[in-house]
């Protein structure tokens, strides 16, 4: 398979991908990469890699690399679907990167292209406002609530505060499991598969990526809206995209040749 | 194509198109996006991982101690003042605290120096 772009030099540059698309949709992108390198369609196949050179040296990864990686996918998902790739991977040069990514893989990655064709990404964040939601336990909670009492007038009640304290987050953690299912059960019906992100932080309710059809984003919006509406009270809740789905490209694991 | 969603558009949601903070994009592109097996050679840039310094859920006593603390801070006529104002006023204001904390637990970022 012909190998398109220029070759460039051996030595000294190493070439950055971005990400997979159809070989028709991989367009040049004139100083968009990394360092300001126009960003290269490098073509086998059904398929086309976007890269960059980039120096061979170690790199040190900023603010604006990441930002960069992040925005030639985007660039590209405005002509179509995009398999974006993990930030920092390198290959030799284009003919190993048709050795051994685009010629190995190649079904598999067209079948990928194909699978996520209008599917977009949504990424999802709830959370807790620290105010409402504390003050709501304080509410429901009679035993929360009187022990309160007693602990504000006298601050040193130290055994006090720890079963307070215990409460409080035990009640949290209760209405985060409650209200994290609820969110998932609007959400589930309008998306076709999704990701949570598995770290659990304070006051966060639920934090994820959802794949949703293009022409059913307007509904996913909406069930989210109503989920934010009816919690407006305790939960700020964002929805930012459609992005480029990152969090749903995955390959079978195996030997490639 | 990447425009920002519009449902019914309440004011509850916040919408935006792509990820406004670092973080975020953190978030979306060293932990999610194809990475190719053991069996494929290449190299990933020497990095410097970047990690989230958020504040992870823990049970322990320093734990509960801070909620005690949040809680014992509270002002509970303070809170259901502003959840009547926020009803009449359709929410206008009352998430701005809240959005602004949220994101400074997101955007705490620091720089691990390991080197791989």
């Amino acid at each position: 398979m012909a190998v398109e772009s220029p070759s460039r030099g051996i030595s000294t540059t190493a070439l950055y991908c971005y990400g997979i698309v159809e070989a028709g949709a991989g367009v040049r992108q004139p100083g968009a990469g990394l360092g300001r390198e126009p960003v290269e369609p490098v073509r086998h196949g059904k398929l086309a890699a976007l890269t960059s050179a980039v120096p061979r040296v170690r790199v040190r990864a900023r603010r604006n690399d990441l930002l960069t990686h992040f925005d030639v996918l985007g660039n590209a998902f405005e002509r179509g679907t995009v398999l974006p790739m993990r930030f920092g991977i390198v290959f030799d040069d284009e003919d190993s990167l048709v050795a051994e990514l685009l010629r190995p893989r190649h079904d598999e990655l067209v079948g990928l292209l194909r699978e996520l064709r209008d599917r977009v990404e949504l990424r999802v964040t709830a959370h807790y406002r620290e105010q409402a939601i504390l003050a709501e336990i304080v509410r429901e909670n009679e035993r929360v609530a009187s022990l309160r009492e007693a602990t504000r007038a006298q601050a040193s009640a130290h055994p006090f505060l720890v079963e307070l304290g215990e409460l409080v987050s035990k009640e949290l953690q209760a209405r985060c499991r409650r209200d994290a299912q609820a969110l998932l059960r609007a959400l589930r019906r309008v998306a076709l598969r999704y990701e949570l992100d598995e770290q659990p932080i304070e006051y966060q309710v639920l934090r994820g990526s959802f794949l949703v059809e293009r022409r059913r984003v307007d509904a996913f919006d909406n069930a989210l809206d109503a989920f934010a509406t009816g919690h407006r009270e305790t939960i700020d809740v964002k929805l930012v995209g459609p992005l480029p789905p990152h969090s749903f490209v995955e390959l079978t694991h195996g030997e490639t040749r | 194509m990447a425009v920002a969603t519009h449902g019914t558009a309440s004011n509850y949601l916040q919408r935006a198109p792509s990820p406004s903070g670092l973080a975020d994009v953190v978030d979306l592109i060293l932990d999610k996006g194809l990475v190719i097996d053991a069996y494929v050679r290449i190299a990933v840039i020497g990095i410097e991982l970047i990690t989230i310094d958020a504040r992870i859920v823990i049970a322990s006593v320093d734990t509960y101690l801070r909620f005690a603390e949040a809680v014992n801070r509270l002002d509970l006529t303070q809170t259901e003042a502003a959840g009547l104002r926020e009803l009449r006023d359709g929410g206008g204001d009352g998430g701005g605290d809240a959005e602004d904390k949220a994101k400074g637990m997101f955007e705490g970022l620091k720089e691990k120096v390991g080197r791989d």
